[in-house]
């Protein structure tokens, strides 16, 4: 039995955990539950080695260890599979999974023909189809997180430790993902499974621990739990009733055009691609992952090369050479890959939400610190992002924030067309929630939105009208009484009649 | 057949393929310059490896901390150090040459652990901390000896500058050691670890690896690199000298990047010693360059400084050409990450690529 007693851990003046507990018996799966920012992550690192607490004690079996290192989580026998992947892209498939576990032979070098055997198993158990010499960094994202499973699995762990890893997983490897954890439920290893998507927590899960601001709220049998008592516990608010549904938004088929797509396309991603977009209308973009939602989003924004077609942008025929001219055009950006594409992560929040607004101004405009702060002091208020100080760099806060102040930094700027490329992957109900208030209030303020989105119940939640994208094509346009789960999921299917 | 078309295609993706490509025309060029009958003789190959081994050797080095992510350009100044600390031991203390070399390599193993104490411990930043301890190191090698001096016995260096059954030069020995022990390294966990380490020493932290403790590893088998060296350049000149070879740091971190090294991660030993030929033999060719120069037009007559600018402006030239082949390795990422979006299966897709090459 493995368990975390009273953990306390802070950076700085951040708390991440405090006292919080978990435990984990053989043959049980639980699913740690929290919003962002509770220390779900946090305690997964305590276990794994990565982050040392500064109070609080480790058992397994009921004897105290410590964990200083991934080498003592590891011969502990406990494997994580991490959400932002420890896996080296310049390396081969093979190569990674046998990182740091290589089976050798008498000389102490590599036994090649072990190491053969083991892969080769791994790869068939876990349906992966790929090269064991290819380099990870030539396959898909939902290829790389499998095999961050599998090398996380080929170390026969105790304890398997799965942070978030279903994010960017197709349904069909989710199904192969949870027969090799009900395997593994077999032959008693403990698993902790963290996870956004309640579906799956339902499906897999035996037991829960839920979490909320460093501290273990509640935890019991997953079967005593509906999904409605989980929103309450990780954010101590019963979920609101008034859901929004499809007949609600207004059509605003008649309005002013902002944006006519017509016939775009970008190699290799998007083919013959037509859409338009009204004022005041939010635009959901749906479809499986990687069929050109994304490509299209940086093609309207002039990062990616448009190979045919015209865009009619607000009246005139906009051909954007780069991200910052469409910016000057009245275009906002916010991307789900936020440490990559949207924040700075070491410069101050209040530098970060000035940003948007530099790079609209003049290069020689003169900027007062007074000026600054009020601005970023009010986008701060307004969409309730929690912060330490406005000098702190914006990575102490937590993902669901960190995203509020991308979108917070954007909407300062009143773009006329926001767009947004998977903005809520990663952040919790509670700011999911909450971002999407942002958006409803800024399209009826005028605004267009478009957001494209993984997940579907987010479209059906926020949109007026839902693109499908499917194979770089739009399959099916859903407004009305049409918006309705099955017909999208159909679309994201390519099954169009 | 197949197999060995596919072992050619693999070396053709391989890091090392464009510091191949480089070193095979800086060979086609120096024997033509230098005229085949001249140059393919035991005496010209005797020569390159007697003067060029510490050369190539220290490259391979530096290869080998590039890969795990750091560098050390203070690598010349330490060969200085073990030619120093080999004859003054000698002198001083009267100890036999063989242990002398011992103590050399020892020598330079330690200044390689400063190193790594300065990059990895203190995390100062590899290029500066090395610059710094160049000086260092050069002001410990003027301490142990204030002028050139010294003797190596004449056995010693007769050795080395002879030839085992008439034809291998004994110098090239010394690489082949080398080479040795780096193709069983790199069939250890070490071998692994070290790209891991290179490429996102995080992510090799989260798998269980110590990656200061790979760095050291590094640190200290470029140590005895620079240590066997130091030898062979004691060897080669025969006496002391305290302030040699001290652009061999930089020379080797070029030589490196030109046998298609990147910073971390990528590339193999073999880019180290395809730069380091490359390097050695355009400064060669270019020395017969110049002489056919003199002997073809009458009164032609030039400084030296010329060759050197000659040399440079090539390997100026072939640096830049690393970009053109680092973007070939962009291309091919582009085509990977496009065929993984198609989703065909990757034994179609060899086939094809095989079949297309039978035509």
């Amino acid at each position: 039995m493995f368990e975390l007693r009273a953990i306390e851990k802070r950076f700085d003046a951040v708390v991440a955990l405090n006292g919080a507990h978990l435990q984990v018996e053989p043959g049980e799966i639980r699913a740690l539950l929290g919003s962002n920012g509770s220390g779900k992550s946090t305690m997964i690192k305590v276990l794994a080695g990565l982050v040392n607490p500064n109070k609080g004690q480790v058992l397994i079996d009921g004897n105290p260890v410590t964990i200083q290192n991934g080498q003592d989580s590891r011969k502990l026998g406990i494997a994580t599979a991490f959400q932002d992947l420890s896996l080296i892209p310049t390396m081969s498939v093979r190569d990674n999974i046998l990182l740091g576990n290589e089976p050798r032979n008498k000389l102490g070098m590599v036994d090649k023909k072990a190491a053969d055997e083991l892969i080769d198993s791994l790869l068939k158990r876990f349906k992966i189809d790929c090269d064991p010499n290819a380099y990870v960094q030539t396959l898909m994202p939902s290829v790389q997180t499998m095999l961050e499973v599998a090398k996380a699995v080929s170390l026969k762990p105790r304890l398997l430790l799965l942070d978030e890893v279903t994010a960017s997983l197709h349904y069909d490897e989710i199904e192969v993902l949870f027969s090799v954890m009900r395997e593994l439920k077999e032959e008693g290893v403990a698993m902790l499974y963290v996870t956004h998507r309640m579906n799956e927590v339902f499906q897999i899960c035996d037991t829960t621990t839920i979490m909320r601001s460093g501290e273990t709220v509640t935890e019991g049998k997953m079967s005593d739990f509906t999904l409605d008592d989980i929103v309450y516990y990780m954010t101590g608010q019963r979920p609101e009733t008034d859901a929004k549904g499809a007949g609600e938004h207004v059509e605003k088929a008649d309005g002013e055009v902002l944006l006519d797509v017509q016939g775009m396309t970008v190699f290799p991603k998007v083919r013959n691609l037509s859409m338009r977009a009204y004022k005041g209308e939010i635009v959901g973009i749906g479809g499986l992952q990687g069929q050109g939602q994304s490509e299209f989003i940086r093609a309207l924004l002039g990062a990616e090369t448009v190979e045919d077609g015209t865009i009619i942008y607000d009246g005139k025929e906009a051909k954007f050479k780069s991200p910052a001219a469409a910016v000057v055009n009245g275009m906002g950006f916010i991307s789900g890959e936020r440490n990559r594409e949207a924040m700075f992560p070491l410069r101050t929040i209040e530098e970060n939400i000035i940003a948007g607004k530099v790079a609209k101004g003049n290069l020689f405009a003169f900027m007062t610190n007074k000026s600054n702060h009020a601005f970023a002091n009010d986008a701060v208020e307004k969409y309730s992002i929690k912060i330490g100080e406005l000098g702190h760099p914006a990575n102490s806060l937590s993902g669901g924030n960190q995203q509020k102040l991308v979108v917070a930094r954007w909407i300062a700027m009143q773009p006329k067309l926001l767009l947004l490329d998977d903005p809520t992957k990663g952040v919790d109900i509670h700011s999911r929630q909450e971002i999407h208030r942002i958006l409803r209030k800024c399209a009826d303020e005028g605004m267009t939105v478009i957001i494209s989105s993984s997940e579907s119940e987010e479209l059906l939640a926020v949109s007026d009208r839902i693109y499908v994208f499917y194979e770089g094509a739009v399959s099916a346009v859903l407004s009305g009484a049409n918006k309705t789960p099955e017909a999208l999921v159909a679309a994201m299917m390519g099954m169009t009649e | 057949m197949t197999k060995i078309k596919s072992t050619l295609q693999r070396f053709r993706r391989s890091p090392a393929f464009a510091g191949f490509i480089l070193f095979v025309v800086a060979f086609i060029l120096n024997a033509a310059l230098q005229g085949p009958s001249a140059f393919f003789t035991v005496r010209t190959f005797n020569t390159l490896f007697a003067k060029n081994v510490p050369f190539i050797l220290v490259t391979i080095g530096q290869a080998l901390l590039l890969m795990s992510g750091t560098m050390d350009i203070s690598c010349g100044v330490q060969v200085a150090l073990v030619n120093v600390v080999v004859i003054m031991s000698g002198q001083r203390m009267g100890l036999p040459f063989l242990v002398c070399c011992l103590l050399g390599i020892v020598a330079a193993m330690l200044a390689s652990v400063v190193c790594w104490v300065c990059c990895s411990i203190f995390r100062l930043p590899a290029l500066l901390a090395s610059y710094a301890l160049t000086f260092a190191i050069k002001g410990i090698n003027v301490m142990i000896m204030d002028v050139p001096q010294g003797k190596v016995e004449k056995v010693f260096y007769k050795a080395y500058d002879s030839q085992i059954f008439g034809f291998i030069p004994v110098s090239a020995l010394a690489l082949v050691l080398v080479l040795l022990i780096w193709l069983y390294v790199k069939r250890t966990k070490f071998g692994s670890h070290i790209y891991a380490v290179g490429a996102n020493p995080r992510n090799a932290f989260a798998a269980g690896i110590s990656p200061s403790g790979v760095q050291l590893k590094a640190f200290l088998l470029k140590g005895l690199f620079t240590g066997i060296a130091g030898v062979c350049i004691t060897l080669m000149i025969a006496s002391g000298n305290p302030l040699q070879a001290e652009d061999y740091g930089i020379r080797s971190l070029s030589a490196c990047i030109l046998g298609g090294l990147g910073f971390g991660g990528w590339g193999s030993v073999a880019c180290g010693v395809f730069g380091a030929g490359f390097y050695v033999l355009i400064q060669n060719s270019v020395y017969y360059f110049f002489s056919l120069l003199v002997k073809l037009i009458p009164g032609f007559a030039v400084s030296s400084y010329w060759q050197n600018f000659v040399t440079d402006i090539i390997i100026f030239l072939g640096l830049l050409m690393t970009i053109v082949t680092a973007k070939g390795q962009r291309e091919a990422l582009k085509q990977g990450i496009v065929r993984q979006f198609k989703r065909e299966p990757y034994k179609a897709e060899a086939k094809e690529g095989n079949g297309g090459e039978g035509k």
